[in-house]
This record gives structure tokens, C-alpha cells and sequence, in this order.
């Protein structure tokens, strides 16, 4: 009998046996100083991205865009362009090899058009690629493309959008209305919303707004695509590279995915973002069409205008209802959230109540809607909405009820609308040793804050320098879960023993191939500078990315697995003759011992009870033979050379595991955030004066790591709360700030001093108890200036980003 | 007859010659002890104490040139609008924003890239790597290139001018804090060697 896909998942997420088991002693993971195998590269100008290949005889593709947000092209001369020296293709919408839709990436399998005759937002890419000498000639080329418009109404307002009357976003597909993700919305429901606020003492209900805002990667979009005979050579700005091989697997009526070869470079990170827009391999078709007709391997780039449109995915408008007693215990809580533009997935706005609290009654419901704007998705993540929603909330009530709001997460502290106790029995029975997450979390950022001292009642404390004094709280749960699977192998390289991991590789900055090598090198009692991350893009080793809310606590259980098993095999190996024959036999290294006497440190294989019985493992090893893998026998003459050569050890030299998966599994780690501000309310400026991250990642692996997503996320994330925001011209829809100067990110000097916190409590659902960080902090962050400009004027602000505009309308001199 | 030849003035007596090989043959006759003068678009420079000598076009960036011309894929566009500082490199010992500057405005100029940065040795890049003062990595040359041409002109500073000359810097990832922690500790590693002054220098 078939099993339905979900008991099949289920059936892998042994997390009862998986998830905790640290180890007895740590050397490596833990351990600051760790050298990154990325630093060298990335300090001294030598690591390559994709935007930096250049290949012989390579062409320029540049993209025609739409300069309206809603308009189809009625007719198309490309003459003028076409005759212009140095151009070698146009490639027009209405090429009759262009199919009507492929599939062009996104989160998942997609039908796309792939160079559209209707833009649905300006600057879309559609119409007309053209490849040149330079990127400059394809420019000038795109400017000598004459095109008649018709252009169509359009709608950029979310609120606006759901209106009766509101123009069509997109009538080709969605005739009936924007709302056009029917089946597509987002549902929490917990307990019964109405009798929770039948039962509370106090409801209260507030409207909230988030502005568009996006992920500016610093390397711009663009890949490399080249013909080598009959099969594709490409090169990807993506942050999941496997995915961009099965989709162009699907193309010119199938690739076999082994004849499909992948080059994934070290990545301008793009924070989830670029990598899950719905055409991101849009540009690899048209260049690999372009490339075949031409027989020159092309480069498509965008401009740094073009990776402006897109965005994070929670921009939308929230109305929140939560009813609670007056000794803090929230009874219930509703959200309701309108978002813009996603196009999928759609993710709750009230998620965190449940997961994260003994909230009894929760309901949340996320619907979508599309406006003429480009498509909002992961970025960093997608749990913003629910973070947003938990920090608003939380604030609210606090303040109603005059308590100190960590006192009101203690109070609330819980999962699945049980409390804190609950939440321990669970902890027992997965083994762990029951520890106060959040207490512990709120012992260091208060006293890191100092937060007695320095709380107050919102709008009471001015400075001598005039401005008004804030202090903000946000807090909730682990990072984010396990879902997901990974394939690693490690080998002993022949001759000196060093050790090579192979997995996919995602660089994003965070440092997670140094941290396997840190897992490796414990597990199997090697130095860590003997262990090596090798990028290998077959399908074989898939493997988490960082753009996908999981790296390592799913890939660092796949290294685990696959060095445990790898020093199995050695001290087997060790122990066994290494060959036997007719004309003699060769004795175990370890003749009488049996593997479990034996262990390996700093790279040596040592008998327990006798450790000056050693060898190291590039003994073992042996070499790999003057002549490579070559044995000669001895009957080729006692004149010959022979060659010095040993046998490999093991039957398999890779040892593939899986990760784990643990999603089902209650959260048990928290996480707390603390910021003080400044306002001036004259003239409506925030700044951010000092900012406490504290994490709970059950166990730090790299405390640099760690602290570095620590750091990095708040100037991300005050920036989002801030001051980012992507704005569009109401009259003519078009974007006005698609650049760095006019749309402003964190710079150096922004923000006072961070201080990074971190906690170990090892009840994380990865190996070792680990959770995840690098979402966190930048996710936060943002909702975490509602509280804290709160605090300090005794107004809420509910429109993020909170310009001065905002604050001064908060202070009603708008 | 109107020539069709580009006309060149001397730079030594303001004459106007009809096309480059008019121009050197005067040079050659009335000014014998000037250097030559370069046909239209011919630059000379200096990249990492290399010498170069090479026609650009007029709307050539210095980026354009070194970054996707010569193969100096070390210095990063990322702004393309000079508000960034990734494209930073050296010249003439100050930090100049390589996206801004044409690529023809740079005759004769000694241009110092990450490369030339990383190949000297400076302490700057090992201080990067131990500080972990990157994540992705695609700004960290820019901070590289000034924090080096800082350290040129003021071999110990403050931390207070190592954040004002770094404050032009943008990094998404949020690295900030790293950056004056590295480049202070490059500072005393230079002074502890003794090679405060001039440090790869030509």
C-alpha cells in the first residue's frame, strides 16, 4: 500500500532519537579564533561572484524594461536596434521559439511567461533582450527599440486594491478582482477567539502598516550561460542551486540533470530575496536561446535600479484584536493581514502567538492581494509578519496595564496554548535538562541594558539634550526550524590524511562552512585546519542554504552523520589487515585491538588505555601511489619501478547522510531584544542610541558566527524599521528611489553600540541542541522600534518605516 | 578642403595640428626635449606598479576599465552612483570611488587596487580575515582599499577617524562594527613592524 506524502515525512522525523546528544568535551565548535576558509578570498579581492566571470567570446544581455506599471506592448521595431554594431541578438517577446510559459525558478515549480508582452509593474523586465559586444551596446540597442503601449490602469496601494471599484491589477489572469490567491491564504486557529475576549477584562484592537522594502543585494542579478556541445554551463547568482539545475532540466524539451554542470560562486547576498522571485531564471532562458543561436556563451546583468523591484513580503496592512486579564494573561488574540503582492508562498501573521506563548485562543488570517508592483517574497525573512504582530501586541497590552512588558512575556511564556510548565514536561521528555529559556534570555539583555534603571512609563523621560528617552523589548521563539534535508560526504584525502567535506555551496557570508569543519573536526578528533569545505554542485549533495531558513541546523546534522560514520570506517580500518594474499599478508596497524579501543585527537589514532601507541591518519592513509591509483605487480620484474602505493581503506568514501527534521517539534528556545532610542520630537528623528541581542542558539558553534548575524541584523533591521522604504510616484507608478542614495540602508555611524548576547541552553532541535540565528535578529529588530519610540513619546507609531513624517504624525504636527 | 582628422592641439605651444601624426611630428621639430603627447583616448597609467598604456573611450569608468577590462575583479560595483564606496581604490594615495571616475581623466596616475593591496602583503587583510570583517564579502575590498589609503596618510589613528573615513562605506550584511576593530589592529601591527611610512609605496 502507498504511503501519503505526509507519513513519509513524518516517518523521517525521528527527532525523539536525533536532537540532543552533545558532546562530552567540545575542542573546535565553540571555540573562538577559528579560521574562516572564506576570509583570505573575500579580504583580498579573490573571491569570484558571478557578476565578475568573464568568459571568451562572451556577449552582453541586457533586458528591455517597462517604463509603466501596467501596460502591453502593441506593436515592437527592433530594426534600428538590431543594426547597430556590436549587437548580435534581439531577442523579441514574440519569438517563435519562446514558449508561452517554462519554468523559471521561484519557491517552487513555476509557469511563467518567459519575456512577456504585458508588464504588470514599471520596470519589468519583458519585450526584448538584446546580447552585444558590450553591456554598453546592448544599452544603447534597448534605447533604439521603438515601442507603441497601451497602457491599462493600475493600482499600487494595497488597501486601494481591495476595493470594488479598484483597477485590475493583473485582469489576464485574475478578471474577477486583485484578491487572487484564492486557496492560496494563510489560517491560524487556536481555541475559540470569541469567548477569549468574552472572558478578558480588557480588548483592545489597533491597525498597523508595513511599507514596501527590499533586499539590496550588493552583487546585482546576472548569471552566465554557455553551451559546451550540446549541454548547458551555467553559472548562478542563487542561493539554491539545485533548484536552478531542475528547472533548466525542464527546458528545450528536457536536459538530463547530469549533463546539466552548475557554478555557484561566492554570492552578494541577496538575503533569500533575488533567489526566490518567481523569474529569476527568466534571464538564463533568454540567455541560453540567445547563446545557442549565436554560439557564444552570454552574461545577463541587471542594473542596480532593476534589483529594486521586488521586495520583503511583509508589506501590508494588520488589524489586531487581543483581550486580556488585568494580571497579564492574554485570553486571546486576532490578526487579520492584508498583504501586497505575494505571489507565493502566503505565511501567517499569527503564528508566533501559538508557537511562542500560552495564548488559549488565537486566530490569524493572512489573504493577498496584487497591486502594480514587483513581487514581494522571502527575504529574511518570512516570519516577519508574525514577529511584527507578537512585538505590537505585547506592547499594547503592557502598556494598558502599566506592567513591565518582560514581565508580561514571563507571564505569557509558553507554546500550543499551554503554559510554562507544559512547556517544561516537554522538555523532559525529549531529554533535555529543563533550563528558563526566556528568564535566562531577560537575566542578560536587562542587565545589559540596564534595564531597572533605565525603564520608565512611555513619554516621561527627556534628556538635557532635549529628546525624549525610549526603552523597547521584543522577544520570541527559536530560529527557525529543521525543515529540511541534506547530503554531505566526507573523505580522507589519500596521501596526508586531511579530510574534504562536499556539499552544496550557498555562500552568504555567514560562515558556515568554517562551523562544518568545526562539527567534523570534533567528530572525528581531527585539527580543524585539517578539515575542508569543497563546493560540489551535482544533485547528489543537496543540502540546506542560508537563504532557506536552515543551514546548519540541517546540514550540520548531515556533517555529524557523515563524519561519525567516517570514523567508524577509519578505526575499523585501523584495526583489520590491511591486505591479504598468496605471497603474504599485511597486519592490522592496531593489530590486537578492536575499533572501540581506539580514538582519534588532533588527527592521531591512539589505543585509549596506551596513548603513546599512535599513528596518524596520514599514516594510515598511506600513499596514494607516485603514480596515482597505479599498482604495479610485482611480477612486472625486479628491474621495474614499483610504485608506492596503498589500497584505498574503505569499500565507500563517501558517507552521505540525511538531516533531520524536527519541525513538528515544540519550540523551546527564546529570544530577546532590547533597544534604547532617542527622539526628537521636533523635528520627528529616532536614533537609535544602544541595541542588546540575546540568543538562545542552545550551542554556539561560531561564537564569531553567531555574533556577526547578531550585529549585522540589527543594522539591517533598524534600517528596515527606520528608514527603508521603496517608494512609488501615486500619478505614474513609477518607482522614485530605486537607488543607494535615495533609498537609505544602515551605514557605519547609525546606530550606537550593539552588544551581543548569546545563550546556551541546548534544548535547539539541531545537533547539539543548536537553533538558528541569522533571521532572527534582522526580523526583530524592526517591530522592535515600535515599543522602544513608544517608550520614549508616549505615542504608538503603527507605519513602519518610522520616518519623521510618522513621528511627527504620531505627535499629531503632521 | 575641411581635413577629417581629429585636431589636436599642442600642449606645448596651443598649435593646432590636423590628426596624431601631424601633432607628433611637431612635437618632434618644436619641442624635442617634451614627451610625446598621447593620441586621442591613449592613457598611461600605473595599476599595482604596473605600467599600462592603453585607448579608452571617453565614457569609459576607471571600474569599467580595471575591473572588467584588465581583470581586477577585486574591486565590486555595487551602487554604480558613488554612494557606496565598494568600488574604492587608490590613487595617489587617496581613496577615489572607481565607479565615478572616467577611466581617461586618469593618465598618468598610480592606481593601487585590493589586488595590489593583498600582494604587498599589508597587514590590513590578515586583520580582515581574523576580525571576521565580512559576511558576503562583495563590499569588503571597498573597505579594504580605504581603510589602506587611510592608514597611508595617517598611520595610527583614532578610532573616531577610522569610523569618519569608513562612514562612506556601505555593507548590507551589517558588518560595521568590524571594520574600525580590523583596521586599528592592522594600525599596530604596522607600527609594531616598524613600516608605518610609506608602506608599499613606489
Amino acid at each position: 500500500m502507498s504511503k501519503s506524502v505526509e507519513e513519509k515525512i513524518l516517518e523521517t522525523m525521528d527527532n525523539l532519537n536525533s536532537d540532543k546528544y552533545p558532546l562530552k568535551q567540545y575542542e573546535n565548535i565553540g571555540k573562538r579564533g577559528v579560521r574562516r576558509l572564506d576570509g583570505y578570498e573575500k579580504a583580498s579581492g579573490k573571491a569570484l561572484y558571478t557578476v565578475d566571470v568573464q568568459l571568451p567570446g562572451m556577449l552582453h544581455m541586457r533586458f528591455l524594461t517597462s517604463p509603466f506599471p501596467h501596460a502591453m506592448i502593441e506593436s515592437m521595431d527592433t530594426v534600428e536596434a538590431e543594426a547597430l554594431p556590436g549587437v548580435r541578438a534581439v531577442l523579441r517577446y514574440d519569438d517563435p521559439e519562446l514558449p508561452e510559459t517554462a519554468d523559471l525558478g521561484g519557491h517552487a515549480p513555476s509557469s511563467i511567461p518567459v519575456l512577456t508582452g504585458v508588464a504588470h509593474f514599471e520596470g519589468e523586465e519583458m519585450g526584448a533582450a538584446v546580447a552585444a559586444e558590450t553591456e554598453a551596446i546592448a544599452e544603447e540597442a534597448l534605447r533604439r527599440i521603438r515601442v507603441e503601449w497601451v497602457e491599462r490602469p493600475f493600482v499600487l496601494d494595497t488597501e486601494e486594491a481591495i476595493e470594488p471599484e479598484a483597477p485590475l491589477a493583473n485582469p489576464d489572469v485574475y478578471p474577477d478582482g486583485n484578491y487572487y490567491n484564492q486557496g492560496m491564504l494563510d489560517m491560524d486557529e487556536l481555541g475559540d477567539v470569541e469567548k477569549g475576549f468574552a472572558e478578558a477584562d480588557t480588548v483592545l484592537e489597533f491597525k498597523s502598516r508595513r511599507r514596501l522594502h527590499t533586499w539590496i543585494g550588493p552583487e546585482r542579478p546576472c548569471g552566465v550561460f554557455r553551451w559546451n556541445g550540446q549541454y548547458p554551463e551555467v553559472w548562478v547568482k542563487q542561493q539554491r542551486p539545485h533548484i536552478c539545475k531542475r528547472v533548466i532540466s525542464s527546458w528545450f524539451g528536457g536536459i538530463p540533470m547530469n549533463r546539466i554542470q552548475i557554478h555557484c560562486l561566492y554570492q552578494g547576498a541577496s538575503f533569500g530575496g533575488w533567489s526566490q522571485m518567481p523569474w529569476n531564471m527568466g534571464g538564463h532562458y533568454c540567455a541560453a536561446l540567445v547563446a545557442r543561436r549565436t554560439e557564444r556563451p552570454v552574461k545577463w546583468v541587471f542594473d542596480r535600479r532593476e534589483d529594486f523591484y521586488g521586495g520583503q513580503m511583509d508589506e501590508g496592512v494588520y488589524f489586531h484584536k487581543v483581550g486580556f486579564r488585568n494580571n497579564g494573561e492574554i485570553l486571546a488574540v486576532e490578526v487579520r493581514a492584508i498583504m501586497s503582492n505575494l505571489l507565493f508562498p502566503v505565511f501567517a501573521v499569527a503564528r508566533h502567538f501559538i508557537e511562542n506563548t500560552r495564548i488559549p485562543n488565537v486566530y490569524g488570517k493572512t489573504e493577498a492581494v496584487q497591486v502594480n508592483k514587483g513581487v514581494n517574497v522571502p527575504t529574511r525573512c518570512e516570519q516577519a509578519s508574525n514577529v511584527s504582530s507578537l512585538t505590537s501586541v505585547f506592547g499594547r497590552v503592557a502598556e494598558a496595564l502599566h506592567m513591565d512588558p518582560t514581565d508580561l512575556a514571563l507571564v505569557n511564556d509558553g507554546a500550543d496554548g499551554h503554559d510554562s510548565k507544559w512547556l517544561n514536561d516537554q522538555k523532559k521528555t525529549l531529554g533535555f535538562t529543563v533550563r528558563d529559556s526566556l528568564k535566562e534570555c531577560l537575566e542578560k539583555g536587562k542587565a545589559a541594558i540596564s534595564w531597572e534603571k533605565n525603564w520608565h512609563a512611555p513619554g516621561k523621560r527627556r534628556l538635557a539634550n532635549g529628546r525624549m528617552h525610549g526603552l523597547g523589548f521584543a522577544w520570541t521563539h527559536e530560529w527557525e526550524d529543521s525543515a529540511g534535508s541534506s547530503e554531505i560526504a566526507i573523505r580522507l584525502e589519500r596521501n596526508d590524511g586531511t579530510a574534504t567535506i562536499l556539499g552544496m555551496r550557498c555562500d552568504n557570508g555567514v560562515n558556515a562552512e568554517t562551523a562544518y569543519c568545526q562539527i567534523a573536526a570534533d567528530e572525528l578528533g581531527m585539527k580543524v585546519e585539517d578539515l575542508f569545505y569543497r563546493p560540489h554542485f551535482d544533485p547528489g549533495f543537496f543540502a540546506m542554504t542560508p537563504d532557506s531558513s536552515t543551514n546548519m541546523s540541517v546540514n550540520g546534522f548531515a556533517v555529524r552523520n557523515a563524519a561519525r560514520v567516517l570514523k567508524s570506517k577509519i578505526l575499523e580500518a585501523a584495526t583489520k589487515p590491511t591486505g591479504k594474499s598468496q605471497r603474504g599478508s599485511f597486519p592490522a596497524p592496531f593489530e590486537d585491538c578492536r575499533p572501540e579501543d581506539l580514538d582519534i585527537r588532533d588527527s592521531v589514532i591512539f589505543v585509549k588505555k596506551d596513548p603513546e601507541n599512535h599513528m596518524s591518519l596520514a599514516d594510515l592513509v598511506q600513499p596514494g601511489g607516485a603514480e596515482g591509483p597505479m599498482c604495479h605487480s610485482p611480477e612486472m620484474g625486479k628491474g621495474a619501478q614499483r610504485s608506492n602505493f596503498a589500497p584505498p581503506l574503505f569499500a565507500h568514501s563517501y558517507q552521505v547522510q540525511q538531516g533531520a527534521y524536527a519541525s513538528y517539534r515544540v519550540r523551546f528556545c527564546r529570544q530577546a531584544h532590547f533597544m534604547e532610542v532617542e527622539v526628537d520630537s521636533g523635528v520627528g528623528r529616532v536614533f537609535v542610541t544602544k541595541v542588546v541581542n540575546v540568543n538562545d542558539v542552545g550551542k554556539v558553534v561560531s561564537w564569531e558566527g553567531c555574533e556577526g548575524q547578531q550585529y549585522g541584523g540589527t543594522y539591517m533591521g533598524v534600517g528596515r524599521g527606520l528608514y527603508e522604504e521603496v517608494i512609488h510616484d501615486p500619478v505614474t507608478g513609477v518607482m522614485l528611489n530605486g537607488n543607494l542614495i535615495d533609498y537609505k540602508i544602515s551605514t557605519l555611524n547609525d546606530i550606537g553600540p550593539i552588544q551581543t548576547e548569546l545563550v546556551e541552553s541546548g534544548m535547539g532541535y539541531g545537533p547539539y541542541g543548536i537553533v538558528g540565528i541569522g533571521e532572527d535578529v534582522a526580523t526583530v529588530v524592526p517591530p522592535l522600534l515600535g515599543p522602544a519610540v513608544h517608550n520614549a513619546i508616549g505615542v504608538w507609531v503603527d507605519d513602519f518605516p518610522i520616518t519623521p513624517a510618522v513621528v511627527l504624525d504620531a505627535l499629531g504636527k503632521g | 578642403m575641411e581635413s577629417d582628422k581629429t585636431v589636436y592641439p599642442c600642449p606645448y605651444c596651443g598649435e593646432s595640428l590636423d590628426g596624431y601624426d601631424a601633432l607628433k611630428a611637431h612635437v618632434l621639430s618644436s619641442h624635442k626635449n617634451e614627451d610625446l603627447p598621447s593620441p586621442e583616448g591613449e592613457i598611461g597609467l600605473k595599476i599595482n606598479g604596473d605600467a599600462y598604456r592603453l585607448r579608452v573611450e571617453p565614457q569609459w569608468t576607471l571600474h569599467y576599465l580595471i575591473h572588467d577590462l584588465l581583470g581586477f575583479t577585486g574591486t565590486k560595483l555595487f551602487c554604480d552612483s558613488g554612494a557606496c564606496g565598494a568600488c574604492t581604490v587608490i590613487m595617489e594615495g587617496r581613496p577615489v570611488l572607481s565607479c565615478m571616475a572616467l577611466a581617461i581623466d586618469c593618465d598618468g596616475y598610480h592606481i593601487e587596487t585590493v589586488e595590489g593591496i593583498a600582494a604587498g602583503e599589508h597587514p590590513l587583510i590578515e586583520s580582515y580575515v581574523d576580525h571576521h570583517a565580512m559576511q558576503c564579502g562583495f563590499c569588503t575590498p571597498g573597505f579594504v582599499a580605504t581603510g589602506k589609503a587611510l592608514l597611508d596618510r595617517v598611520p595610527d589613528p583614532s578610532e573616531e577617524e577610522v569610523r569618519t573615513a569608513l562612514a562612506g562605506n556601505l555593507c548590507r550584511c551589517g558588518t560595521y562594527p568590524q571594520h574600525p576593530k580590523a583596521v586599528l589592529d592592522a594600525a599596530g601591527k604596522l607600527g609594531a613592524s616598524g613600516r608605518k611610512e610609506g608602506w608599499n609605496h613606489e
